[in-house]
């Protein structure tokens, strides 16, 4: 069950956006449940905890009388639910959201200046939610989390197929099925934090064991079930081959011959 | 002496000229290679053996007489050059830079360890003696006190000038300056040969007299070069800036002059919808005023507004080149009809990436963009600069319409616009990997395709 917490001054507003929101729930059957309606966003904050369940949260960025705006109280969100679906609800326009969603990892903004558009966007952002959680269930999923100067981004590590150092000091890239990035840190302590699902293969490069589909000898190389090749060292070939890839390795050869 | 004596006194010689060869560098190139242990070792190794190499090949030298007598000062200068390509080589494995850099690094130190010599040869002019007799205990002492100490000493204090009056800025500086270059290569290229020539016709063979003039001379020339062909570079970067912030003055006086018509448009239209709405609110339609409301709101925007909040948005890029680049994008963009977004929340005011490297990286993922969503009607691209908390990000992100090869981004030859044409996203990558302060991101999500730079500014 998702909490779904609002944050809007305007009480007509508010009211609109908790019975439109009840609604859609109703007729999608979406787990999901409203537990907050206020206009006082440190009622919103008495009522996270730390380390807070997943939640959603639609929040006004202009809020009258209250001590702090509705980016602000995203960041304090950020801080007791790091992976809390954040969706503004504003009349402003002119604001840069882009740069604000960037930053809090926010999942959309919805314009309320126009009723009909505001209804679609909290539709649109229920959608997406049940989606994306609707996805990642079947087991919790597991992400690999990394500090990049000012953001913090996760990977799921499922999707992860490897990390390699770069020709930069102390670099390494991360290449995932749907991202590339790189950032600071040590091959070695990558290796002994994300045991036993990767195995160093090479001085340079640490591979997600179930992403292996083979291996070349001839060639010293891995063949990646997506077709990329990585290089192993001589080393690692006898606890490749104690993995068990020695018969995927040898399918691999016969096609090459 | 000798002739192990005398490979040991050229060891010698040799290892404070490769030491103050590394220092030299180091200033030069403003840089200190880290390529891990496996480098460095090979470095030390490589330095070691040409150490040995090259005294025990001084030495021979020296004993067969190539150096003077039989070929004249022809063996010398030939044998500085192979000194001097050796050092090179050197230098090309330790920083990994082109050969035509490194030769010309040599080159420079070559230059500078003249200075230091010269300064120990003027100690000799004036405390000590021409010529030594080293089987007298005494002048063998006092020889090797200007060999062990007052060499190396010299070269020590001339290297601390080097290093504290920025040498090395001013090089990378030049470097980067094309017409200086083939003056100055041409020069150093010959100085071993004006050395000796230098060394027999004016020197008189007097050691002390050509380690006096010549680097005096040299600086002299180099200096004036320097100036001559600074100044004009200097003066002609300084136009091409201006010319670029002229057209870029003439473009945003003409976004303006347009917004201005445009306003004038609206105050025409404004007047009429007031006049319309005053009529409805009379008649007490309530949902006709609205939908006028709506109207006039839209209207605006279509209107005028966009045009007011894009300028907004430039206005807080500081950056010359940044700023006049996007300019140049948005307005391709607003031809061709492509929606784009710019963001810029706090003021961009500069950044340790060179302007050069970031507009062409920038430039390399707005095309990219662009030709993602050209020609389609709902395609759209944000362009977000944020700079706060000590760094500063640029994100474009465009609508997707097929998919991204992950597995090959980046890698030499695949494009995502086609066979054949254009490697950017290849000379993205090395354009960052030059850079120890950038971080990279790049992505597929919720049906975007997002490209972040991000520099560490602090």
């Amino acid at each position: 069950m998702l909490p779904i917490y609002i944050c809007e001054d305007d009480e007509r507003i508010r009211d609109a956006e908790r019975r439109w929101l009840e609604k859609q729930i109703l007729i999608e059957g979406f787990d999901m449940e409203i537990v907050l309606c206020t206009g006082n966003p440190e009622e919103l904050l008495d009522c996270l905890a730390y380390g807070q369940q997943q939640g959603i949260y639609f929040l006004d960025v202009e809020l009258k009388g209250a001590s702090m705006n509705g980016f602000l109280l995203g960041e304090e969100i950020r801080k007791r639910d790091a992976r809390g679906f954040l969706i503004y609800v504003t009349a402003f326009q002119e604001l840069a959201f882009e740069t604000f969603r960037y930053h809090l990892e926010a999942l959309d903004y919805i314009c309320k200046q126009e009723p009909e558009q505001m209804y679609a966007g909290l539709s649109r952002c229920l959608a997406v939610i049940a989606e994306r959680v609707g996805r990642e269930q079947g087991g919790q999923r597991e992400y690999f989390t990394v500090k990049t100067l000012d953001v913090i981004r996760h990977i799921p590590l499922e999707e992860i197929l490897y990390f390699a150092t770069s020709g930069r000091t102390h670099r390494i890239e991360v290449h995932a099925m749907r991202e590339r990035l790189d950032f600071i840190g040590s091959m070695r302590e990558l290796e002994e934090r994300l045991e036993p699902h990767f195995i160093r293969v090479h001085r340079a490069y640490l591979v997600r064991d179930c992403q292996i589909a083979g291996l070349e000898r001839k060639t010293r190389e891995i063949l990646l079930k997506n077709g990329e090749r990585i290089p192993f060292s001589r080393t690692m070939r006898t606890r490749l081959e104690g993995f068990g890839y020695l018969e995927n390795a040898g399918s691999a050869r016969e096609e090459n011959m | 002496m000798s002739f192990f004596q005398i490979t040991i006194a050229n060891m010698w010689e040799m290892m404070t000229n490769f030491i103050f060869l590394l220092w030299m560098s180091a200033i030069l190139f403003g840089r200190i290679p880290r390529r891990g242990m496996k480098h460095a070792v090979l470095c030390v190794l490589m330095g070691t053996g040409m150490v040995i190499l090259l005294s025990f090949l001084g030495t021979v030298c020296f004993r067969t007489g190539i150096w003077s007598g039989k070929y004249g000062r022809l063996g010398a200068v030939a044998w500085l050059y192979f000194m001097l390509a050796c050092e090179a080589l050197f230098l090309w494995f330790l920083y990994r830079i082109s050969f035509r850099d490194s030769w010309l690094g040599a080159l420079m130190v070559e230059t500078m360890y003249t200075y230091g010599q010269f300064l120990a040869e003027l100690y000799l002019y004036f405390f000590g003696k021409n010529q030594y007799n080293l089987a007298i205990a005494e002048e063998r002492r006092s020889y090797l006190f200007w060999m062990l100490v007052v060499g190396p000493a010299c070269l020590m204090f001339c290297g601390l000038v080097i290093d504290k009056s920025g040498v090395g800025r001013i090089y990378r500086k030049w470097l980067e300056q094309e017409e200086i270059h083939k003056a100055i290569i041409f020069l150093l290229a010959v100085y071993p040969v004006i050395f000796y020539v230098f060394e027999m016709g004016v020197g008189g063979g007097r050691p002390e007299v050509t380690f006096l003039l010549l680097p005096l001379l040299m600086l002299l020339v180099i200096h004036i070069i320097f100036i001559y062909v600074g100044r004009d570079w200097q003066q002609k970067q300084y136009i091409i800036a201006q010319q670029a912030s002229m057209r870029q003055q003439m473009i945003y006086i003409e976004k303006m002059e347009k917004i201005q018509s445009e306003l004038r448009k609206f105050r025409h239209d404004f007047q009429n919808m007031m006049a319309g709405m005053y009529l409805q609110a009379k008649e007490g339609d309530l949902d006709a005023v609205q939908a006028y409301i709506q109207e006039v709101t839209g209207a605006f925007d279509r209107q005028a507004g966009d045009q007011i909040k894009l300028m907004n948005q430039l206005g807080n890029i500081q950056v010359m080149e940044v700023k006049s680049l996007l300019l140049e994008k948005i307005i391709e963009m607003q031809q061709e009809e492509i929606a784009c977004v710019l963001e810029v929340l706090c003021p961009f005011e500069s950044t340790r990436m060179r302007s050069i490297d970031l507009c062409r990286c920038l430039g390399i993922l707005l095309d990219n963009a662009m030709d993602e969503v050209r020609g389609k009607p709902d395609g759209r691209i944000y362009l977000v600069i944020s700079s706060q908390n000590g760094c500063t990000t640029f994100r474009v992100q465009n609508t997707l319409y097929g998919t991204v090869d992950f597995q090959h981004l980046g890698k030499p030859g695949y494009t995502t616009k086609g066979d054949g044409r254009g490697t950017g996203l290849e000379s993205y990558r090395e354009i960052l990997d030059k850079y120890d302060f950038v971080f990279s991101f790049t992505a597929m999500q919720d049906g975007c395709f997002v490209q972040e730079i991000k520099i560490k500014e602090s």
